[in-house]
This record gives structure tokens, sequence and C-alpha cells, in this order.
């Protein structure tokens, strides 16, 4: 690993992460009641986070560049009303999936030229589009199928193949496309350096606007893949009430892998063991009986710890920089 | 946006939905005692985001946001609903409720200004944190132990909502808008390095705020709890968005260092007034339109806080922008 390209920080958190999830694995291990197979563990944690690893390496490349995007749960539902939509009315199956991924993408791309052309800032952009998006999926399905019960059956299997056989594999393939990416393009550096100082990036020939529309629009390519496995792996697709709080846990996942929050700095690597931290707290939590009601808690309680000690460690450099 | 254009819209909002409504007055008093009836009404339904609007307004302004209102509403209101009933309510559950409600908003200051966590991940770990300890405190248990407490259910009329509203907006309101605390806080919100080289105490300025913000969400609890009359774990989810879109769309900044307390005053009016209107087309949409028109809220909440903060950041003078970052 090349000390130029992680910074120190990068580099702590990552092992942080590295060392937190093999001991949260141990626990699980010891915690297994006879009878349960460590292997199949392994194998279920694939398909289980694929949605937020692969909607959280969007969000990190959006975060990057100082950029958010807090309406990616409402487009996953419109993602999920078209694609319901479609199987109500007996489109094949590729057609299905092709326009789920694409929806996805339009309205990630639509996030970002919005930022750009009303020059709003892009939390208050996608906050709007929380609300919208959802909005627009109920009314979409409102108005395509009739006696919309606010629920769509997916009943066929068919149906059901990304979510539910090519998780994992699909997971694994956008992963190490992905990270190769990262480290050989240039456009992942852009956007770090786009979150690090527009002024400089404007200054040094590169355009601003560009570089955050690519950020969408990679991040859409992300969740568009992400929302196909979200919503082919339930039976159900009801628009008013699907995905709440997915954005949370993406966001979390991502700021837990060292990215920072006001952009230029960050990676795909630390989104990953981010996203695969919170998975691995939840099923200790689960493997050791503790009560569901307290699951919330605790998980919020390591975000913040977690979080919390980060900063507080680096607080002194901050202020040192402050002086600079 | 200037303030008379909000009134302008909140105006035009009441004219549009009482005239879709089907309402038919055949006398001035007649419709003085409608509006009555309906603005009593109005003010009793939103006191609790109005409340709670105050104090993001106040986040906002520090260049901060606080996205675990909802959750420390939803969590006060849970924590009162688990006391028993009866006159002791008054000394027991409401001086609980209040100490856990600074205690929660001052947490929020103190990861914000003391371990310098910034504002909008510390508040969402608090949002998690806050609404997971709801689940923990009432489990699946819907409790509504309110309207036996005598005198409690005033709290929700208005009476007592107006009143507290009345009394956090005006007196509040006039004696944040002359004091030096207000200068400081939206000196520190503009430029926090160069409020501590000023000699303010950024992270008590901080802390102080969130407190306040706590405060503030226990008397939105109260008057939450005291109208709906019970609660569950699962109050009140999105209620930060819809505070958020309020006070945004009420004029005040979220890159800090500027607001109006009267911008967020109309602001929540005009998406509780646009709330009630969708409410009671309800019939005439059904007749009319291909689709639910409460779906349609959902769409116009978009619009209006992107139009508003697009107004807001193009119509506001060159001058008052500069120095925005």
């Amino acid at each position: 690993m090349s000390h130029g390209r992680l910074s120190r920080f990068l580099r702590q958190r990552l092992l942080f992460l590295a060392a937190g999830n093999i001991a949260l694995l141990v626990v699980i291990a010891t915690l297994m009641k006879q009878g349960g197979s460590f292997a199949e563990v392994l194998a279920r944690c694939g398909p289980n986070i694929a949605p937020v690893v692969l909607a959280g390496l969007g969000m990190t490349g959006i975060i990057c560049t100082g950029a958010i995007d807090l309406s990616i749960a409402s487009i996953i539902v419109v993602a999920g009303t078209v694609f319901g939509i479609l199987v109500h009315h007996h489109a094949p199956p590729p057609v299905c999936f092709i326009a789920c991924v694409a929806t996805a993408w339009l309205l990630s791309m639509a996030n970002g030229w919005l930022v750009r052309a009303l020059k709003v800032p892009a939390i208050i952009i996608t906050l709007a589009g929380l609300a919208l998006y959802r909005g627009l999926a109920l009314i979409a399905a409102d108005v395509a199928i009739p006696n919309f019960g606010g629920s769509l059956s997916v009943p066929e299997e068919v149906y059901h193949t990304p979510g539910k056989v090519f998780a994992g594999g699909m997971l694994l393939l956008t992963l190490a496309v992905a990270l190769v990416w990262e480290w050989f393009a240039k456009t992942p550096r852009h956007w770090l350096a786009l979150g690090s100082s527009e002024e400089a990036c404007r200054l040094l020939g590169l355009a601003p606007g560009r570089i955050l529309q690519s950020a969408f629009g990679v991040g859409g390519l992300f969740l568009g893949l992400g929302a196909l496995i979200y919503v082919t792996q339930i039976q159900f697709i009801e628009p008013a009430r699907m995905a709440l709080g997915f954005e949370l846990q993406v966001i979390g996942a991502v700021i837990l892998g060292g990215t920072n929050i006001f952009g230029g700095e960050g990676g795909y690597a630390g989104t990953v063991l981010g996203a695969l931290f919170l998975y691995f707290t939840a099923q200790v939590m689960t493997y050791a009986g503790i009560s569901p009601y307290f699951q919330d808690a605790i998980a919020g309680a390591v975000i913040i710890g977690v979080i919390g000690m980060d900063c507080a460690l680096h607080r002194k450099e901050k202020l040192l920089e402050e002086l600079a | 946006m200037k303030k008379w254009m909000l009134l302008l819209i909140l105006l035009v909002e009441v004219a549009f939905f009482t005239a879709v409504s089907g309402q038919s007055f055949h006398s001035g008093a007649e419709l003085a005692g409608y509006f009555r009836s309906y603005f009593a009404d109005l003010l009793c339904q939103s006191a609790p985001v109005l409340l709670v609007a105050f104090g993001m307004t106040l986040v906002l302004m520090t260049a901060g946001i606080d996205l675990s209102a909802g959750s420390m509403v939803a969590l006060i209101a849970c924590v009162l609903s688990s006391f028993p009933s009866g006159p002791g309510f008054w000394w027991t559950a409401v001086p609980v409720g209040l100490a856990l409600a600074l205690l929660l908003g001052a947490t929020n200051g103190a990861l914000i200004a003391w371990l310098d966590v910034p504002p909008i991940i510390a508040t969402l770990g608090t949002m998690i944190f806050y609404r997971g300890l709801c689940f923990v405190v009432m489990g699946d248990l819907e409790k509504s132990p309110f309207l036996a407490v005598p005198g409690y259910e005033w709290l929700g009329q208005l009476g007592g909502a107006g009143l507290l509203v009345a009394l956090v907006f005006i007196l509040g309101g006039m004696g944040f808008n002359r004091s030096r605390w207000r200068r400081e806080v939206l000196m520190l919100g503009g430029n926090r390095v160069a409020a501590r080289y000023a000699g303010i105490s950024v992270g008590r300025r901080i802390v102080e705020v969130y407190a306040l913000m706590g405060l503030l969400a226990f008397l939105a609890a109260l008057t939450f709890t005291a109208r709906n009359s019970s609660v569950s774990a699962s109050s009140l989810t999105g209620f930060e968005l819809q505070v958020i879109v309020a006070v945004v769309l009420g004029g005040t900044r979220v890159q800090g260092g500027g607001g109006s307390l009267l911008g967020t005053f109309f602001g929540v009016l005009i998406i509780a007034v646009m709330d009630e209107g969708l409410r009671g087309a309800a019939r005439w949409g059904e007749e009319h339109l291909p689709f639910k028109i409460s779906h349609l809220e959902y769409v116009l909440l978009g619009t209006l806080l992107v139009a508003g903060v697009w107004l807001n950041s193009n119509l506001t003078p060159r001058r008052r922008q500069s120095g925005s970052d």
C-alpha cells in the first residue's frame, strides 16, 4: 500500500474496522450454538448486506465531493414501484430489472443536475427528494394499477433471481470492479479534489459541476444495483413503508468507514468494512440473545461511540490546523 | 425571501383550500367563526412542530442541524407515558421528563462541541440511539395515561398549547432578538474560528443551544401527548423532516449565521395549512383525480422546500450572501 494514497487517518480507520470485524466474527463463532454452521453465516452475509454496501459505494463517491444524498431510500422506492408496476403488467423479467436500475440511475442523475442548476446545497435538494420521490412513487402506483391497495406483490420466483440467487456474486463482482477502478481511474480522485476545495479545482482547470455530476452518475449506477437486489429480495413492494431509514444505515456505514462527511477524504474499502461492522454487530446481538428492542439503541450507541471517540482523538490536530 | 411573501403564500393557500373544501358562508359572522375555529385547530395541531421549529432555527443558525428532534420528542413522550396517571403525574413524570429532555439535548451539544463530531453525524447517531431507547422503554405497547391526569388535556387545547407557543415565540423570540447571546450564536454559526478568537465560548454556546432544543422538545412532547392522548415507540417518525422543511422554507439558511424566527413561524403554518387543506379536499380528489390526494402532499412538500430555498438564495441581496462559506 503506497503511503501517499491513503491518509494516516484512513489507514488507522481501516485497520480498526478490519480488526473489529475479525473480533466480531470470533465472538459470533463462540456464541453460535451446536448445529449452526459458521460457513453459512458467512454465506448469508453477502446477500444480506448487498443493498447497503452497493448503495454505500455510491454514497461514498457523493460524500467525497462534499455533497450528500438523503433521498436514496425514496429512489429505491420509486425503482421498486416501477419494477412492481411492470411485473403487474407481466413484462418479461429482464425488462423489469433494467427498468429498475435505470430508474434509480435517472433519479440520482436528476439530483446531481438539480444541485448544479439551482445552486442549492445537496442536503436540501435531496431532503426535498426524500419526500418528493416517495410521493411520486405512490402516485405512479395509484395511476398505473387499478384498485391499488398500498402493496404490490411479486409472486413469481423468476422475478426474485437477482436478489435471491445472484446477490452475493453480484456484490463480489461489483466490489472487485469498484476497488480496481478506484485505484486506477482519475474520476474518484477528482471527487476527492472537489471535496477538498472547489476553488482549487476550478483554478486547476477542472469543471466542478461535471465532477459533481459524475459522482451522482456513478453513485446512481451503484444505487441502481443495490435497489435491484433490495427490491427482488422482498415479496411485497409497499411504496409508503418500504426502505424507511435506509439512508441512515447507508450513511452510517459510509461515515464509520472513515469517509469525511464534509468531503475530500474517503474510499470504497472503508465503506465495505463499515457496513460489515454494523452488520456483524447486529448479528452478535442476535446470537447473544439480546432482545430485539435493545438492538437499535445499541447500534446507535455503537455509531456514536466509534465516531465520537475518533473525532475526539483528532480534535487536537484539527485545532492546530485551525491555527495554521 | 421576504416575510410578506411567506404571508402571501399562506393567505393564498388558506383561500384556495377554503374554496376547494366547499364551505359556503352566508354572513360575515359565520365566516369569522369558521376562521376562528380553523386557526385555533391549526395552532393546536401544529404546536409541537412550532415549538421544535423554534429550537431548530437556533440550531441551524449555529451551522448545525438536529436530526434527532423527532426521536427526542418521542422518547420524552414515551418516558412520560410510563408513569402512572393521576394528580401525582405532575410532580413525578413532568420533572423527570424535563430533566431527561435537557440531558438528551445537552448530550447532542456535548458530542458536537466537546468531541467535535459534525452535527449531522452526531444527531444522526443520537436519532437512531434515542429511537432505540423508545423501543427499550415501550416495547410494542401503546400507552395512554395522559387524559386521566387532571388538567393535562388543557395542554392540547387552544388555552394551553396556544399559550405555550405564544410564550415561546413572543417572549422568547423578543428576548432572543435583543440578546447578546443571539449575536454570539449567529457569529459562531457564521465563522466558528473567528468567534473563538473574538472571545466567545463557542463550546458552551453550542451546548446551550442544543439543551434549549431539548427543553423545547419537552414542551412539544407535552402538547403532542395532550392532543393525541397516546404514544408508542414509533410515534413521530419523520417529524424532524417536517420541522427542517418548515424552518428552511421560512428563510433560515442551512449554512448557518442567519435566520428568522418569524419566518419559521410562517413556514410551519404554510405546511400545516397544506396538510389540513389536502385532508379537507379528500372527497374532491376522489372524484377528480386518479390518485389519492394525500400522496400529493409529499410532492408538494418537496417542491415547496426546493422552491423556497431557491427563492431565498436568489432573491436575497448579494451582500448578505457573501461570506457564506
